[in-house]
């Protein structure tokens, strides 16, 4: 299809330490390919002008979901259907894994990765209101060494990452939450499959011991603002108190007068704000009433 | 224009081909294999015409550059069914009348069989889910339920007709 003038090498490594050796070797001269569900769409048409590949999938380690004492971690290479079907992401991490049922369709969510969700650092990106909901830190490795950056720190804009052409996402890490943590997920789209989320909402709730006092509050959006963002004003508004001690509907006001969506051609800025606050309102609703049923039982 | 090997198995059969790091593992199926069963929609993985099976799993094969599918095991809508008779789900496509035009029903025969090895008696939602990655613009999706539901029930009967639901 297209004259290529200029020879090109595809590297496809099995250990991070040839990766990295790779990466430091070609820094922006190479582009790093995961699933490549995101990326062949944003190269269609220009493919011809990457000049060098790094492929990480033989690297096995970077497929593993494993619980590390107190934490878990994900390997930057697995993928949306593996998320989906881990017992794991499921007991500990249900929205993560509720987040990762609802991308794209079967064919994307076998190939999509979460590290190349990370990286891509799409707004709407769904695992990423849910990753910063739980607490998530990214491990970056170079050929200097590694670093864990919390994810609330990784997203710079649309697009934008801390992420430096020498460095791989090798792991997500996230902790384990306590027993009483519930969480909520909703994602709003124009239709069920394959859609780009108009906005997402991850509310996640840790409840002190006696289940009925809240002791920490994680409220993370995507779509709303030029990277996924965290409400914090929410952690202030509900920790120390009881569900029933809260105005639902003063809480989703709170959200809607936070966040600084744009029009775009999934919805406009008023829809995204009159949205952001029902969908506040009802992740609050289904949370209070799963804290009754675990009270009740 | 620099050229690179690689070795797939497609449809049970060792290949080696030659190709680009820009050709997709879609332009690779029809262009250098001549399997024209595979179509190009959308190119952007949103209609699901080019669906194949690559290592077990349902994939967009136009968002797959062709030396990613290096060592893959893949099959394609020719790879099903074989010796001259038709795969059940392809027998059932054709008595329902799921076949309209024609161009989504490689994708959506493969994302059905798929969907059947994994689940074989799928209610309507879960068929829907199944299918969710392949559109057809002919059918209304009515007779492509149907379909899968026929074949879902046959093939059950071929496995002595265990634990038969919907039927």
């Amino acid at each position: 299809m297209h004259q290529r003038t200029v020879p090109c090498q595809y590297f496809a490594p099995q250990k991070i330490e040839e990766a990295l050796e790779i990466l430091s070797r070609y820094g922006k001269e190479l582009k790093v390919i995961a699933g490549g569900t995101d990326l062949l769409i944003q190269y269609y048409d220009r493919l011809y002008e990457i000049n060098n590949w790094l492929d990480l999938k033989n690297i096995k380690e970077l497929k593993d979901i494993r619980i590390n004492k107190n934490q878990i971690e994900i390997g930057a290479m697995v993928s949306h259907a593996q998320l989906e079907k881990s017992e794991d992401i499921k007991k500990y991490f249900p929205i993560l894994s509720q987040a990762a049922t609802d991308i794209g369709s079967p064919q994307i969510r076998n190939r999509g990765t979460i590290g190349g969700n990370i990286v891509n650092a799409s707004p709407a990106g769904d695992l990423l209101a849910p990753l910063m909901a739980y607490d998530a830190q990214f491990r970056l490795f170079s050929i200097q060494g590694e670093k864990i950056v919390p994810a609330e720190e990784f997203f710079i804009g649309p697009k934008k990452t801390i992420l430096e052409p020498a460095q791989l996402l090798t792991q997500i890490i996230l902790p384990l939450p306590s027993e009483r943590t519930y969480g909520s997920w909703i994602k709003i789209g124009k239709r069920k499959a394959l859609i780009i989320a108009t906005i997402t909402l991850a509310l996640v709730v840790e409840m002190a011991e006696d289940n009925k006092t809240i002791k920490d509050v994680r409220t993370c959006l995507g779509s709303v603002a030029p990277t996924p963002i965290e409400i914090k004003e929410m952690k202030k508004k509900m920790a120390g108190k009881n569900f029933n001690q809260l105005d639902f509907a003063e809480l989703g006001q709170i959200v809607e007068d936070k966040i600084s969506p744009i029009d775009d051609i999934r919805g406009t800025r008023e829809y995204r704000k009159d949205v952001a606050k029902e969908i506040m309102i009802n992740a609050l609703e289904e949370i209070d009433s799963a804290c009754r049923g675990c009270i009740n039982e | 224009m620099s050229k690179l090997k690689i070795e797939l198995t497609i449809n049970g059969k060792k290949r080696k081909v030659e190709t680009t790091t820009s050709t997709r593992l879609l332009d690779l199926i029809r262009d250098d294999l001549h399997l024209t069963g595979t179509k190009e929609g959308c190119g952007k993985g949103e209609c699901g015409a080019c669906t194949v099976i690559m290592n077990g799993e349902l994939i967009a094969s136009c968002l797959v550059l062709a030396p990613q599918a290096d060592g893959a095991v893949i099959a394609t809508i020719e790879g099903i069914g074989g010796g001259g008779h038709l795969d059940p789900i392809q027998e059932a496509f054709i008595e329902t009348g799921a076949v309209q035009c024609g161009f989504c029903t490689p994708g959506m025969i493969l994302a059905a069989k798929k969907l059947l090895e994994e689940n074989p008696h799928p209610d309507e939602e879960e068929i829907k889910r199944g299918i969710s990655g392949n559109l057809c613009r002919c059918t209304g999706y009515q007779k492509i339920f149907d379909a899968i539901k026929l074949a879902a029930n046959r093939l059950s009967k071929k496995d002595g007709g265990r634990g038969e639901k919907d039927a």
